[in-house]
């Protein structure tokens, strides 16, 4: 039986979904940091810096919290474009177009599978948010940051331009940097999925899921047709964000989902959509979908 | 599940706490501003003593309206041996100007550029009895796993007695600077302050 038409893991976002992140790495990342050359800048660190612009130090004034703000100008537009995208459309930004969560995504197909760690155990929301707050309040209270010294914007354009440049080479070259690849690799490239620093740490992420869980109600999202769900788990172990909980039928935590529509090609049901909430919670509004399995869990078709 | 979230914030709160707080002794990163009239660096960079190699990344925003060609040039006693790298576009589009460097000097500043540095440096032992740094017929001795250097054997014999006392005095000491000079007037346009402190006792727990 052919695929049926018009559901949604036809979607070119979901289906193409690999090329958009090879797409966002070679036009962000070294050698070529097509992007970034616009501003004069050849990574992430300065212009384009999204994370330091929104932590506060104690010695500073409102004018230096702006003029932080300015001198990452491209920094701040790219946030407050992917908390607002968010907040009407999901994660996009996290899930298709971040070239640093596609650096550690891609590489982390480059591993066999059996190498990987799972992290999906760790409950990410509290991690991140526990990171996030530390983010925030160790620069305020002058105890010390976190930012730079563990960013992985900085890393991993590095870690692709290193063969390349000294300059980038030296970013490794003492402890900090080794530090730094070590998350790389650990939480990235050795992770089921790719995406634990996306997932524990990253803090524009954690701003970014803040704004998917508030505005969950009025945009769109990941969402599951209760109908047609039988809680078979397939789409728990296949999400890279471990957004997914196994019950009866399954729930998804708007709070760590992303589009990245795994969960949606895993589905043998087609239980899980994308979409706003009045569309996807009724069967008949997804009219492409049998209503009963026409294939099996290893996704073999049935009826064929 | 309540009581699980609760303990894995606060396990991630003080994890990062731990992580922001601790500095690392070879890294340092310094902000500053290149000016006609002498620039300045928002803070010193701060290093631990004792380490083989160091690297400070030193990025520096032009105040118009200088402009100009810069001769970096790491100041201090005993000479360390150094490399600076210019971080820029590996493939240049040409899409913006970039400066350049060349030898030890960034060619074609402009007002508004912003550069980043990478300073690595290597101190040369040194005799942790006198601070001479090392030169051909240093005496070699092993204490404790590691070689120390000696310019003369009264130096070696008087750490021989106490090694305790000397042992983390081999190490980089006291104060650099990177020093940033306008190659047309030799004037000053920035000066960074990198100041080796003793091992764990490096206060400054970084801004960045």
């Amino acid at each position: 039986m052919r695929r049926m038409q018009g559901t949604t893991e036809n979607h070119f976002f979901v289906k193409r979904r690999s090329w958009i992140l090879i797409l966002g790495v070679v036009l962000f990342m070294p050698p070529l940091s097509f992007l970034f050359q616009f501003t004069q800048d050849s990574s992430f660190c300065g212009t384009w810096c999204p994370r330091m612009f929104f932590t506060w130090r104690p010695d500073m004034t409102a004018g230096a919290f702006m003029s932080g703000m300015v001198r990452s100008y491209m920094g701040v537009i790219l946030v407050l474009g992917a908390v607002l995208s968010t907040f009407f459309l999901g994660r996009v930004w996290c899930s298709h177009l971040c070239p640093v969560g596609g650096t550690s995504e891609l590489g982390s197909r480059l591993i066999p599978e059996k190498l990987k760690i799972r992290l999906d155990t760790i409950p990410a929301s509290p991690v991140r948010y526990g990171y996030l707050a530390a983010y925030l309040l160790l620069p305020a209270l002058g105890l010390g940051s976190l930012c730079c010294s563990y960013c992985n914007f900085a890393t991993a354009p590095r870690f692709l331009g290193a063969s390349f440049s000294h300059a980038d080479m030296a970013f490794f070259l003492r402890t900090a940097g080794l530090v730094n690849l070590g998350l790389l690799v650990g939480l990235g490239f050795l992770t089921k999925g790719g995406r634990g620093y996306c997932n524990l740490l990253c803090p524009v992420g954690a701003l970014d899921a803040l704004s998917n869980r508030l505005g969950e109600k009025f945009g769109r999202r990941i969402r599951v047709v209760e109908d047609r769900c039988n809680g078979c788990g397939l789409c728990k172990d296949a999400c890279p964000v471990g957004a997914v909980e196994a019950g009866e039928t399954v729930r998804i935590d708007q709070l760590s989902c992303f589009p990245c529509g795994l969960c949606m090609k895993a589905c043998p049901r087609h239980a899980i959509a994308y979409g706003p909430r009045k569309t996807c919670q009724k069967e008949e509004r997804v009219p492409a979908a049998p209503s009963y399995a026409l294939t099996g869990h290893d996704r073999k078709d049935l009826a064929a | 599940m309540k009581a699980k979230s609760i303990v894995f914030f606060l396990l991630a709160l003080a994890a990062s706490f731990l992580a922001a707080t601790y500095r690392w002794g070879d890294s340092a990163h310094s902000i500053g501003l290149i000016r006609t009239s002498g620039g300045e660096a928002r803070h010193p960079a701060f290093l631990g003593s004792g380490e083989d190699s160091y690297t400070l990344i030193a990025t520096a925003t032009v105040v118009p309206p200088y402009r100009g060609d810069v001769r970096v040039v790491l100041e201090g006693e005993p000479v360390m041996d150094h490399r600076i790298s210019l971080s820029g576009p590996i493939v240049d589009l040409g899409i913006r100007r970039n400066p350049e460097l060349r030898g030890n000097i960034i060619r074609g500043l402009q007002p508004m550029d912003r550069i980043a540095l990478w300073v690595e440096m290597k101190p040369p032992p040194i005799d942790p009895i006198c601070g001479m740094s090392y030169t051909d017929g240093f005496l070699e001795v092993s204490y404790a796993g590691r070689p120390y250097y000696f310019c003369s054997e009264a130096c070696a014999e008087a750490f021989s007695k106490d090694p305790d006392r000397y042992k983390n005095n081999d190490g980089a000491r006291g104060k650099y600077t990177v020093a940033f000079y306008d190659t047309k007037t030799g004037r000053p346009v920035l000066n960074v302050p990198v100041l080796f402190t003793g091992k764990g006792d490096a206060k400054d727990a970084g801004h960045h």
